[in-house]
């Protein structure tokens, strides 16, 4: 990819999307890249930075930075927000012991300048689990309901069985392309 | 020892009718000669009658093992008042000395010297000193930071941009102060010792992506994605040029090794020549048919090249704007792109994985330096000339021999791509940065041992020079 990439990825684009993963480690946020982009899934390390991935979506380019969700390096998710087009919160459905901590994240983002109007999708990853809880009560946990200022939905997923992550995608493209 | 200033440039071509003239009223006292082994030239410190002490250069960019010495100094003294006679055979010697330096390096073996783990995001730039026995490296957790070479030890983490630190050099030749530009859309001003910020350079409306000093250290010039570039005054912080024109981002930028012009490659598939003492637009470089990814004068400042990702690299005549040469080959983007020290060469690195030598005068592709099993990002020439280093993100670095074009040697190591690489002055050092948030330094068996290579007389003194 380059630094020359790097630049431009960060450069506004007609014909292109710059999407933004974020979400709390072991989110599961690189491995939905990977299955996305059909990758192997069987060895994932935690992001330590960022990976970039050009996907395909409806005729539409998207940029997608997975950005590494480790307590330390949270503070530095701002590095990314500039020309944000969408967004994409990965919550780990199984990990009821973190939702709080989920939950202040992503009241934080919403609060960004930088990330005003930007539609969000949240994935509810990990429905693979016995014990994930279901869009339903993450919805409620993230209090979505209350969002007033952009266009949101939450999708339940699998990025093991790949299960809901094209719905996903197809809202997130839809969405952004209509904004455009 | 290069500290001084490049009072009068004289190039070699030029320099006969000046010198006819002079040579009988010189009243210009030779007080010694100093040397500048990349690219190879002797630099002349003399005095004038009111006690001024000037320098000016004799630049020697063809010097070879080849060369015939003597017709050389034969040509020197005709050209040059300024040395007697007298002088010849301290001449000779430093004229060896250079050809021995244009040869160094040539046996050499890279090996990883230190790991630094002392960032906690992705690496951008990186940058050495001209001594050499400091770098700087930024990265994505908004520090640049200062290290010893020597050592290995961090020394300094300059910590104020409140984004990636993306940018950076020293002032060099003089190497005290740093500059690091931002995607806070700041440049910052720096003491290189202690780390004392003296300036933060506000003005540009998005992210500032390329930079530089200017030779003589007075100015630095900034580029940023809001399509302009700026000229600000090192000693105030003030802006002092506003350079618009370009209708796209500007990714990379170049002085001139005398300092009065500014190159601009920007994403609107141009590049733009400026004055930098009017802040005038003197050419728009145009022919590309794709964005630009770099861009660069030689030592001359007589050409400038630009690479673009139309798979193109071109070669430009400063005085009049025109395209001289489109150097092609490659089936993908390129990259990066460089001249050698002397200009008689150059260098592209592409996106298909390849990256290929030209020779700048005939236009012919020298070699095809093949081995990277992905694209190649960057790209440059060991001072000395001899070698090439590629940076890829297959995760290595590749370093080439520029006479063969064979790859002499990888250089892996890092977990993940490789965003930047640097040679120092010496040739000897090199240090990587990656995506893998941290940073090598690797040293040849020289460097490594802490053998100084025997050095010339640096300022192989003059004295008792009777002109």
């Amino acid at each position: 990819m380059g630094l020359l990439k790097l630049l431009r990825s960060l450069k506004k684009n007609e014909k292109e999307a710059r999407i933004l993963v974020l979400g709390l480690d072991n989110a599961g946020k690189t491995t939905i890249l990977k299955a996305l982009s059909e990758e192997d899934i069987s060895t994932i390390m935690p992001t330590q930075g960022f990976n970039i991935k050009a996907l395909t979506q409806d005729g539409f380019k998207l940029n997608v930075w997975d950005i590494g969700g480790q307590k330390a390096i949270r503070p530095y998710w701002k590095n990314y927000y500039e020309n944000t087009d969408g967004l994409v919160y990965v919550v780990d459905s199984s990990d009821e012991v973190r939702l709080k901590e989920c939950v202040e994240e992503l009241q934080s983002l919403l609060a960004e300048e930088n990330l005003k109007n930007v539609p969000m999708l949240v994935f509810a990853n990990k429905q693979d689990l016995q014990f994930a809880l279901d869009a339903e009560e993450i919805m409620s946990h993230l209090q979505l309901m209350e969002i007033k200022d952009r266009t949101w939905t939450i999708q339940a997923c699998s990025a093991v069985t790949k299960e809901g992550l094209q719905e996903g995608m197809e809202w997130l493209v839809k969405t952004i392309s209509e904004k455009k | 020892m290069w500290g001084a200033q490049r009072v009068t440039f004289i190039k070699q071509s030029k320099q006969i009718q000046i010198i006819q003239l002079s040579k009988k009223r010189a009243k210009m006292k030779l007080k010694r000669f100093l040397l500048r082994y990349h690219p190879p030239g002797i630099i002349l410190e003399y005095q004038r009658k009111n006690g001024e002490v000037e320098t000016k250069s004799i630049d020697l960019l063809n010097l070879t093992p080849e060369t015939d010495i003597d017709r050389l100094i034969d040509q020197i003294l005709l050209e040059e008042p300024l040395i007697s006679e007298s002088r010849k055979p301290a001449l000779k010697k430093l004229i060896e000395k250079l050809i021995e330096k244009q040869m160094e390096n040539q046996d050499q073996k890279f090996e990883c010297f230190k790991v630094l783990r002392a960032h906690l995001l992705p690496l951008t730039n990186c940058a050495f000193n001209k001594s050499g026995d400091k770098f700087i490296t930024g990265s994505y957790d908004r520090t640049c930071k200062v290290w010893d070479t020597i050592t290995g030890q961090e020394l300094l983490s300059l910590e104020e941009h409140k984004n990636v630190v993306y940018t950076m050099a020293f002032n060099n030749p003089f190497g005290d102060k740093i500059v690091t530009g931002s995607f806070d859309r700041t440049a910052k001003i720096w003491d290189a010792n202690t780390g004392q910020r003296y300036h933060t350079l506000k003005g540009h409306k998005m992210e500032i992506v390329c930079l530089g000093f200017d030779p003589h250290g007075m100015l630095v010039a900034t580029g940023s994605m809001d399509h302009t570039a700026k000229l600000w005054d090192v000693e105030t912080g003030q802006e002092i040029f506003n350079l618009s024109g370009h209708r796209a981002e500007i990714v990379s930028l170049c002085f001139n090794t005398d300092g009065d012009k500014l190159l601009t490659a920007s994403f609107d598939n141009t590049a733009k020549i400026w004055d930098v003492c009017t802040g005038q637009c003197i050419f728009t470089l145009e022919g590309h048919t794709g964005e630009l990814s770099c861009g660069q004068f030689d030592f001359t400042g007589d050409y400038c090249l630009t690479g673009s990702i139309d798979r193109t690299c071109k070669l430009w005549d400063v005085s009049s704007g025109q395209c001289i040469e489109t150097f092609r080959g490659h089936n993908d983007e390129v990259l990066d792109a460089c001249f050698n020290s002397t200009g008689n060469k150059l260098a592209t690195a592409s996106a298909d994985g390849i990256a290929r030598i030209y020779n700048v005068f005939t236009g012919a592709c020298i070699s095809l330096l093949q081995g990277h099993e992905n694209e190649i990002s960057k790209i440059s020439f060991n001072p000395q000339g001899n070698k090439i280093i590629t940076a890829s993100s297959d995760k290595t670095c590749r370093l080439w021999s520029v006479d063969t074009g064979n790859e002499v040697q990888v250089l892996g190591g890092h977990e993940d791509e490789i965003f930047s690489c640097a040679f120092n002055y010496e040739g000897d050092t090199i240090i990587t940065g990656s995506k893998d948030n941290t940073c090598r330094i690797w040293k040849d068996q020289y460097a490594l041992k802490g053998i100084k290579k025997p050095q010339p007389a640096a300022g192989a003194s003059a004295e008792g020079a009777t002109d």
